[in-house]
């Protein structure tokens, strides 16, 4: 029996939809929970956080949610070994309720995807995810090939990866950052990074591999027709390369 | 030129400052009243006696529908304030921008310091990316 999965939604969320019909098309039995159902989540063995703005963005990204009775329920899961990941304005979210990087207590963050650089102006451009680490590091990575490249887009004002020069360390020396940003031939350089996030950074896993925070959007990348070369006469709904992703996540959830 | 400072805040029902007492609340923090205001310090050359006019008259930082201006008499936060900065933003040459908290008790007594810290440290400020600045 397929495990099931709880997407989030706050005030504010914006793209439950495409995640869950997304997680459904490779196989997740996935729901959608509302804010004023956080008492339902202790029932589903994984999260999903979607994009858009949780609580309007008030004090910052992601801060009011954190607080929010559901994350409650997500840290808890989150302790108890439950796969947690969080999409664009989820991950901002996860990092600021300490799930990710996981380097501090919880709900004490030690990071942020922050105001775009150079220019702080709101970015939608398709990009490339390298994975940047083993796919033996978190179960929703194990399906993938070792240097995955995943098809997404970067929707966002504030996904620059900032953290002290210390924490900046702790990351890259613990593994943490899960996707780097890179070209489609899978090169890595400072032009692939759309927002001058700090080490290229385009996700974060936690130290234990079961919560992972990843700023561009896989599942908006998800059909054929959302890919930048779309051919004419595609059929939609056809899972195409940001569904690799979701795939390994629904097989890891359902392992 | 000469250093000038004002706060910015909003005279129709602050949604924000609403939402963030809530959360202080639910953390446990004895608040009872939040006032969130945009302080701007300014390098400035023209008269003191006109800067509030001259302030109010820029449509980017100033609608008068909805804002009240009040010029500050010095370069730090009030009492029961801590003013967030953003660090590594890239601000205007020639002007500073914080965001102000104050938070009052039932009785309408501003926050002391050690609550101030509280509050930042748990929520209005994330070290990666602000620092506060206390009364």
């Amino acid at each position: 029996m397929s495990k099931r999965i709880a997407v989030l939604v706050f005030p504010g969320t914006n793209s439950e939809e495409e995640t869950v019909r997304l997680l459904r098309a490779c196989g997740g039995d996935a729901h959608l929970v509302h804010w004023s159902h956080g008492k339902l989540l202790p029932g589903f063995d994984a999260y999903v956080l979607p994009g858009g703005f949780a609580y309007e963005d008030r004090i910052r990204a992601g801060a009011i949610a954190a607080h929010d009775e559901m994350m409650d329920y997500v840290i808890e899961g989150a302790r108890a070994g439950k796969l947690v990941y969080g999409i664009c304005n989820g991950a901002q979210i996860l990092l600021e309720a300490g799930l990710v990087p996981g380097t501090g207590e919880v709900r004490r963050p030690t990071a942020a995807f922050t105001r775009n650089g150079p220019v702080p102006h709101f970015i939608n451009t398709h990009v490339w995810l390298k994975l940047a680490v083993d796919p033996q590091r978190s179960p929703m990575l194990r399906g993938l090939e070792r240097d995955a490249l995943i098809p997404a887009w970067a929707s966002h004002g504030e996904g620059r990866l900032a953290a002290s020069e210390a924490e900046l360390r702790a990351l890259r020396e613990g593994g943490h950052v899960a996707f780097v940003y890179a070209h489609a031939d899978g090169s890595v350089d400072d032009t692939a990074i759309p927002n001058q996030a700090a080490l290229g950074c385009a996700a974060l896993v936690n130290r234990e591999g079961n919560v992972l925070a990843m700023m561009p959007h896989p599942e908006r990348d998800g059909w054929t027709f959302n890919h930048p070369d779309r051919r004419r006469g595609n059929a939609i709904l056809e899972p195409s390369g940001g569904a690799v992703f979701f795939r390994s996540f629904v097989q890891a959830v359902n392992a | 030129m000469t250093q000038r400072m004002c706060a910015i805040t909003l005279k129709i029902p602050d949604n924000a400052a609403y939402t963030t007492l809530t959360t202080l609340q639910r953390l446990g923090l004895p608040v009872a009243r939040v006032e969130r205001s945009e302080i701007w310090v300014v390098d400035d050359a023209g008269d003191a006696d006109d800067f509030a006019a001259r302030m109010e008259r820029n449509e980017t930082l100033f609608n008068p529908n909805k804002h009240r201006l009040a010029v500050l008499d010095a370069n730090a936060p009030r009492a029961g304030e801590m003013w967030i900065e953003e660090t590594g933003a890239h601000a205007p040459h020639g002007r500073r921008r914080y965001v102000g908290w104050r938070l009052l008790d039932r009785d309408g007594k501003p926050a002391d310091r050690a609550l101030l810290r509280e509050a930042a440290e748990r929520l209005l400020c994330n070290p990666a990316i602000e620092k506060a600045h206390y009364a």
